[in-house]
């Protein structure tokens, strides 16, 4: 393991390791990407959707405008509806109607689907639809939805629970015998993921082709063409689904959804083109979809602030209907199965309950869990170091699997292959210069209180096959595919099923194909997502891209690989074991070919190729999984400084330093971009970002005014350092790292929150933590 | 969303307007910041606009040796690069670099804003803390209003239906006069929670305090700006709290704490510039 | 209707709808789709142009509004050495991902850098904070952007208009107001207002039982029809530019012995319904004559409940109930009802949520 500071020396050269810049880039600086409201089809109309106002009624009575084209579910005939099945006992399916018919269930639910030659004139037509509700009591909280006697959303579920589960590791022996015992009650907002690019799709009939073509703007296009096709009761390959530019889509885009499935039909139906792009207002209030847990914790210590064992409870706040293919339940399996986190101990007991509410449904958001789960376990770490009255860094870094320890098979049966986490740990305190910290003021010159907080997580990535297996998931991914071939002028085709979403995957795995292969970087183009184009991906999702299509794409440019070298081997008069890959050409001894030979005597003049010459030819279509299909664990350590203003409530971050470990980085600079942005979303979960919900069921955030997106003025300039614990299990030791960032903020922030406002005595519990709630936990701590 | 139909009209004079207006169902257009998302979330649906943008009337600047006269034409941007002379030392161009962001500064106008009259707006805290003057115009010609009197609740002026409010009117302030402006906000741009205004001209005894972005019409407090003119801030800051009380009795506790923290960070900030 | 303007240095005439915002005219009628559309409500900043050379929100412009404008777009400045710079310095410093904020933040990037030059990276935070960008955590798009900023000096001053002399006149002074108000917050959606009447608790309570009466007092209310306990009606409003009518049905429950009255009504206008209650109560008051309180909730449903500035409602609503009392006091008196401005309590919680929208 080696370390290097931020910015520091990347791998010389344009392959695996390089900081690289984007081939995306020069499209998009160019304001001539393509995403999929910018997509024009001659005769193109627009769709506007008629929303549910109120959470929870019966629809008594619907009526359309006359003469104008509204329509009901009642119209979309041999329409399914979502149901996704899982494989966990006692589960239960919900029926998720493409629209409501006789029963809404969430406040944004679709109603009917408005058709006009404008999105304004759509909207016009949704006003003149009226539908008679008789409201029924809304489930809005966990306890709620748990109480008993409480209404019920799903009547012949008999309860409101999609899933139970427990696991109790044998916590008994702990609970009589540990000295140091801590309580603690947390809860996270609900919160609304944010792309700057919402849902949208682009519908269309392809005479030619006899296809169905769905642009849609979704991180899964293969999945999205398997659920499709299901539920429009149509064969797959009269589907093609063909993802254009995405504005982002941090797991928001990786279901089927009701608006898709509309939006299709009318195309199939009507063999034309139609588009619907979801606004902000509807991302906010239909798309509240994500995060909200609520944790009930007893830890179990000794006297040092060893963790002994862990009781908890955790409520997943889940929303109305089940989301395909990832379930209602993926969030509760990765809460309680992540919870024990990167930290060393055997007694464990979780209970996990995933409560029907009546919001939109919950899906799996940048970090699946682990944001909640792992400010749980830090703030449990803190609160078990006051309790002992220790220094909280250090009881942290006791607390660690160390490095020896790896591999290391945790409570929950995780198996965690690398890494040296109180390294991590370690690494930040001093860069955050702690020590001096705690020699030094407490307080500012502005009277604001400082404090210093720390989280450390293990992120599973790339989670394997069996891992998907036991989570229940109607669709299990399996290998992830990519084909790769040499043009006859010697330049490279990548295709991969897999979309790209701004993680920058066009040049990563270009990066990776010339690794291998030696084709110089800028003769490379990727091709992606595109299901008429591409092999079988199950998508970008799961912080998976890297280690699933980069293995991929190894595979296949190996084998491609393979068969230049044959080729250049006998134009070059050499054996193929000489035959190198350097400065974009193909040397054996002081001779050299370029591609384009290779390319010309394949394709153009195959008089020149050797007898018994390869005849997969110069392209090859190869899949990849780990062996080892555990998923790979990715690590680091946050540490954040923050000032808190006692008066305003008011909390300032001075300081954030991350020490991050994704194994080999394909892309420094793009490994720091992604880690940076899950942190920047991390802190909008620790201080700004709230979807509340009243009594009644009704959103109260309906606009960027409402709810707060951290801006340049709220972020710190944010301090990465890297280490490369390479995985044993991976192509190139890759792991994942697109949802690291954002699973620590909450934890550190919180932390450090705690740790500035100690002398007054007040804890936060609940996050975000906003203004109001940083002053009432002062107002309790007074009182 | 998209905004429902309307019908537009520019109006090239503030007659033209006021005409257009006293037709009844119309709306004055100015910068359209905040009537703008208003009408794309189909809240606001006005049948008509008429814009008062290119009326040139409307971006007078006029002083005499008290009171500079500002047209409600002129954005926010132009008054924070200074685009005319500055009468505040340095208040106004201050304050307006704190309005949202740029890109609407560059659009949105002082008198758009007053006319909006959101209790946590910059301008309707800041004009009635000067105690300026509005100058507004219908069918009978021009009528003069208070500030204190013109914003009557939220988002609710002395305006009529058929007025257009023309100019603003604010104290000229001296050389040795002293402003202090705070505002708490979540997110730079967003929304104040809280503002706190001091003013204080020796030359010519204008002392004012307010206490803004309460849930209506801003709270003068006159006792404190009194004690602040004839003690000093360190005299406004011991007799703040009882008349925030007092004044400030419809608010709950812990938002009524939060403008005694915005207005004794006013006159803190006053005091050491 | 017809709008002449330039964009990207090319003359157009274009018909549109008023309603039509630039962004979607240069979108859909003019194809071109760089400029993005994040939120339509004026907070993202993805929609960001230069109009007449200064960044604007087209989102919250409109289309109509524009005439005679030169815009520019991000297809507009390919030859900008300015843009040129950044966009290089975008790409080197990994300053986007999924490129959708990207030409918004462009077009701020560039005014900032030629506008204010080399400035701190506070300044800098602080003057791209309209633009929002979900993916980079900002660091790579302050990286760049103080690269091409750096060594630059600020732009020269603009020229200062001439100031005229004014026709001296003092300032008006405001009237010196009641220190308290009289209403309190009664907690949650609820407040309650309290007025001393002259006459007597029994004679105040015969005046109130007039419904017809009573519900006039209600500004902006009409009454239609009553029968025994139900009422239907409707709620006239008009709030700064929002007019609606909210057309709606109610109960009325009168008790004699504890001199109480209650109104709960509820109407909907488009996807937005309202519940409210009013009741009234007279009390003995001080020397022999009564208190009359007046206490309304309220619960909103649909895009009108959907704010986080609730606190807003309560000096709307207070104002309504301020003025209920006050008519209630002048119908007892034997007044008659001041003509009420069209300020209904459906109106007031459409100023909530006008309220919510970048009051500025």
């Amino acid at each position: 393991m080696d370390g290097m500071d931020q910015h520091g020396p990347a791998v010389a050269g344009d392959g695996i390791g390089a900081r690289l810049r984007r081939k995306e880039d020069a499209r998009l600086l160019a304001g001539r990407g393509q995403y999929v409201s910018d997509i024009r089809i001659a005769g193109m109309r627009d769709v506007a959707f008629l929303r549910s106002p109120v959470a929870h009624a019966r629809i008594l009575s619907r009526r359309k405008p006359e003469g104008a084209e509204v329509f009901f579910l009642d119209d979309l005939a041999g329409v399914k509806p979502i149901i996704t099945r899982s494989a966990i006992p006692g589960y239960k399916l919900s029926e998720w109607p493409v629209m409501a018919a006789d029963r809404v269930r969430y406040v944004g639910e679709v109603v009917a689907m408005c058709l006009a030659d404008s999105r304004a004139a759509a909207e016009d037509l949704c006003e003149q639809v009226e539908v008679e509700y008789e409201e029924l009591t809304p489930i809005t909280s966990c306890a709620a939805g748990r109480a008993p006697g409480a209404p019920l959303l799903h009547e012949h579920w008999g309860d409101n629970l999609f899933l139970q589960t427990s696991f109790d590791s044998g916590i008994a022996p702990v609970i009589e015998s540990a000295p140091v015992k801590v309580e603690l009650e947390l809860s996270c907002a609900r919160q609304t993921m944010h792309p700057m690019e919402g849902k949208g799709v682009v519908a269309w009939w392809d005479h030619r082709a006899g296809q169905l073509v769905v642009h849609s703007s979704t991180q899964v296009p293969h999945v999205i063409r398997a659920g499709l096709a299901e539920v429009l009761g149509i064969p797959q390959a009269m589907l093609r689904v063909a993802p254009p530019d995405i504005g982002g889509g941090f797991g928001y885009k990786c279901q089927l959804q009701p608006e898709e499935i509309g939006v299709a039909w009318l195309a199939l139906t009507r063999k034309a083109a139609f588009r619907w792009v979801e606004d902000r207002r509807e991302h906010l209030v239909a798309g509240a979809n994500a995060r909200q847990h609520h944790y009930k914790l007893t830890a179990y210590a000794d006297t040092r602030g060893r963790l002994l064992g862990l009781d908890a409870e955790v409520s997943v706040d889940t929303g109305a209907y089940s989301v395909w293919p990832f379930t209602a339940v993926l969030e509760a399996a990765q809460a309680g199965g992540n919870l024990p986190g990167p930290y060393d101990f055997r007694a464990y007991r979780c209970k996990v309950f995933s409560v029907a509410t009546n919001k939109p449904p919950f899906a799996p958001y940048r970090g699946v869990a682990r944001p909640g789960v792992c400010f749980a376990i830090e703030l449990t770490i803190d609160a078990i170091a006051r309790a002992v009255g220790r220094e909280a860094a250090d009881v942290r870094a006791e607390n660690l699997v160390p490095g020896a320890a790896m591999p290391y098979v945790n409570v929950t049966n995780k198996h965690y292959d690398s890494g040296d986490y109180p390294a991590s740990l370690a690494t930040v305190r001093e860069m955050i210069g702690l020590d001096a910290f705690r020699a030094g003021p407490k307080r500012d010159a502005k009277g604001r209180y400082l404090g210093i907080g720390f989280a450390t997580y293990t992120e599973q990535s790339a989670h394997g096959t069996k891992v998907f297996a036991t989570w229940g998931l109607p669709l299990v991914p399996g290998h992830d595919q990519a084909h790769v071939k040499l043009t006859p002028d010697g330049a490279l085709e990548v295709k991969a099923g897999i979309p790209t979403i701004g993680q920058g995957l066009e040049t990563t795995l270009a990066q990776v194909a010339h690794e291998m292969l030696g084709v110089p970087i800028g003769d490379i183009r990727v091709t992606l997502g595109d299901t008429a184009t591409t092999p079988f991906s199950t998508g970008a999702y799961a912080s998976r891209g890297m280690v699933m299509a980069g293995g991929a794409v190894a595979r296949a440019a190996e084998v491609v690989a393979g068969r230049v070298k044959a080729i250049a081997a006998h134009l070059l008069q050499a054996e193929a074991k000489d035959v190198v890959f350097r400065d974009g050409r193909i040397h054996a001894g002081a001779a050299s070919v370029s591609y384009a030979d290779i390319g010309t005597a394949w394709y153009i003049r195959p008089e020149q190729l050797p007898e018994g010459v390869d005849t997969g030819g110069l392209e090859a279509t190869e899949g990849y999984k780990p062996e080892t299909d555990n998923g790979v664990f990715s690590f680091a350590s946050h540490a954040a400084k923050v000032a808190v203003d006692a008066e305003t409530g008011h909390v300032e971050i001075l300081d954030y330093c991350i020490a991050e470990d994704c194994g080999r980085m394909v892309n420094p600079m793009i490994v720091e971009g992604q880690t940076y942005g899950g942190a920047a979303q991390g802190v909008g979960s620790a201080l700004f970002e709230e979807s509340p919900y009243d009594e009644a069921g009704q959103p109260l955030a309906s606009t960027l005014v409402d709810y707060l997106l951290p801006g340049p003025a709220e972020l710190p300039r944010f301090r990465i350092r890297h280490t490369e614990t390479l995985s044993p299990h991976t192509a190139h030791g890759i792991k994942g790292v697109g949802e690291g960032g954002a699973i620590a903020p909450a934890g550190a922030i919180v932390n450090a929150i705690n740790d500035a406002l100690s002398p007054l005595g007040a804890l936060l519990s609940d996050i975000p933590a906003s203004p109001e709630r940083v002053l009432a936990a002062v107002a309790r701590a007074r009182a | 969303m998209k905004a429902a139909a309307f019908d537009y009209r520019s109006a090239g004079s503030v007659a033209e307007a006021v005409a257009l207006l006293a037709e009844g169902e119309t709306r004055v257009l100015a910068g359209g910041q905040s009537l703008g998302p208003s009408m794309n979330l189909r809240l606001a649906r006005p049948q008509r606009l008429v814009d008062v943008k290119r009326v040139a009337e409307l971006r007078d600047v006029a002083a005499d040796d008290a009171v500079c006269r500002l047209g409600a034409g002129w954005t926010h941007a132009e008054i924070e690069d200074g685009a005319m002379a500055d009468f505040s030392q340095g208040m106004l161009a201050q304050v307006a670099h704190g309005i949202a962001y740029r890109a609407v500064r560059n659009r949105g106008t002082l008198g758009g804003s007053l006319a909006h009259a959101d209790p946590a707006a910059d301008w309707v805290n800041t004009v009635v803390a000067l105690g300026g003057t509005l100058v507004v115009q219908g069918p009978s010609g021009q009528r003069r209003v208070a500030s204190e009197d013109f914003m009557l609740g939220a988002f609710t002026t002395a305006l009529s239906g058929d007025e257009v409010l023309v100019a603003v009117e604010l104290p000229r302030l001296g050389a040795q006069a002293r402003w202090g402006y705070h505002k708490l906000c979540r997110k730079t741009g967003e929304f104040a929670k809280a503002i706190g205004v001091a003013v204080l001209d020796p030359g010519s005894g204008l002392a004012r305090v307010l206490a803004g972005a309460v849930e209506g019409k801003p709270v003068t407090l006159p006792q404190t700006a009194e004690r602040l003119r004839e003690g000093g801030p360190a005299a406004a800051l011991a007799l703040l709290p009882e008349e925030a009380e007092a004044r400030l009795a419809h608010l709950a506790p812990n938002e009524r704490a939060l403008r005694v923290v915005a207005v004794r960070r006013a006159i803190e900030a006053m005091a050491e510039g | 209707m017809q709008v002449n303007l330039t964009v990207n240095g090319r003359p157009h005439s274009l018909l549109v709808e008023p309603r039509t915002h630039l962004a979607d005219m240069l979108r859909e009628t003019l194809n071109l789709t760089g400029t993005h559309l994040g939120c339509e409500q004026g907070v993202c900043g993805a929609c960001t142009v230069l109009v007449d050379g200064k960044p604007q929100r087209s989102c919250i412009t409109f289309a109509v509004d524009c005439g005679g404008a030169e815009v520019t777009t991000i297809e507009g400045f390919d030859a900008d050495p300015t843009m040129t710079a950044l966009r290089e310095a975008f790409s080197a410093h990994h300053a986007l991902q999924c490129g959708f904020c990207t030409p918004g933040m462009l077009v701020t990037a560039r005014d900032v850098v030629l506008r204010l030059g080399e400035t701190t990276e506070a300044r800098l935070r602080e003057e791209l904070a309209g633009n929002l960008c979900r993916c980079t955590g900002y660091v790579g798009i302050v990286d760049a952007v103080t690269a091409v900023a750096a060594g630059r000096q600020p732009q020269a001053q603009q020229a200062v208009v001439a100031t005229a002399a004014r026709e001296a006149a003092p300032l008006l002074q405001a009237a010196e107001r009641e220190a308290t108000p009289t209403l309190m917050p009664a907690g949650g959606a609820m407040l309650e207002e309290r007025v001393a009447l002259a006459a007597a608790p029994e004679a105040a309570w015969a005046a109130l039982a007039d419904l017809r009466r009573v519900a006039t007092c209600l500004p902006g209310a009409q009454l239609d029809s009553i029968e025994g306990e139900r009422v239907a009606g409707r709620v006239g409003v008009a709030l700064g530019p929002i007019k609606a009518s909210f057309a709606g049905t109610g109960s009325v429950t009168l008790d004699e012995a504890s001199r109480t009255g209650k109104l709960i009504g509820r109407g909907r206008d488009g996807a937005s319904s309202a519940e409210g209650e009013v009741g009234w109560q007279v009390l003995p008051g001080a020397g022999g004559g009564s208190t009359l309180v007046v206490q309304l909730s309220w619960r909103l449903t649909g895009p009108l409940a959907q704010f986080g500035r609730a606190a807003l409602v309560r000096d709307l609503v207070r104002r309504l109930a301020q003025q209920f009392a006050a008519n209630l006091d002048a119908m007892v008196a034997g007044q008659a009802a001041p003509p009420a401005r069209p300020l209904g309590l459906f109106a007031l919680l459409w100023g909530l949520l006008k309220a919510r929208l970048l009051g500025r």
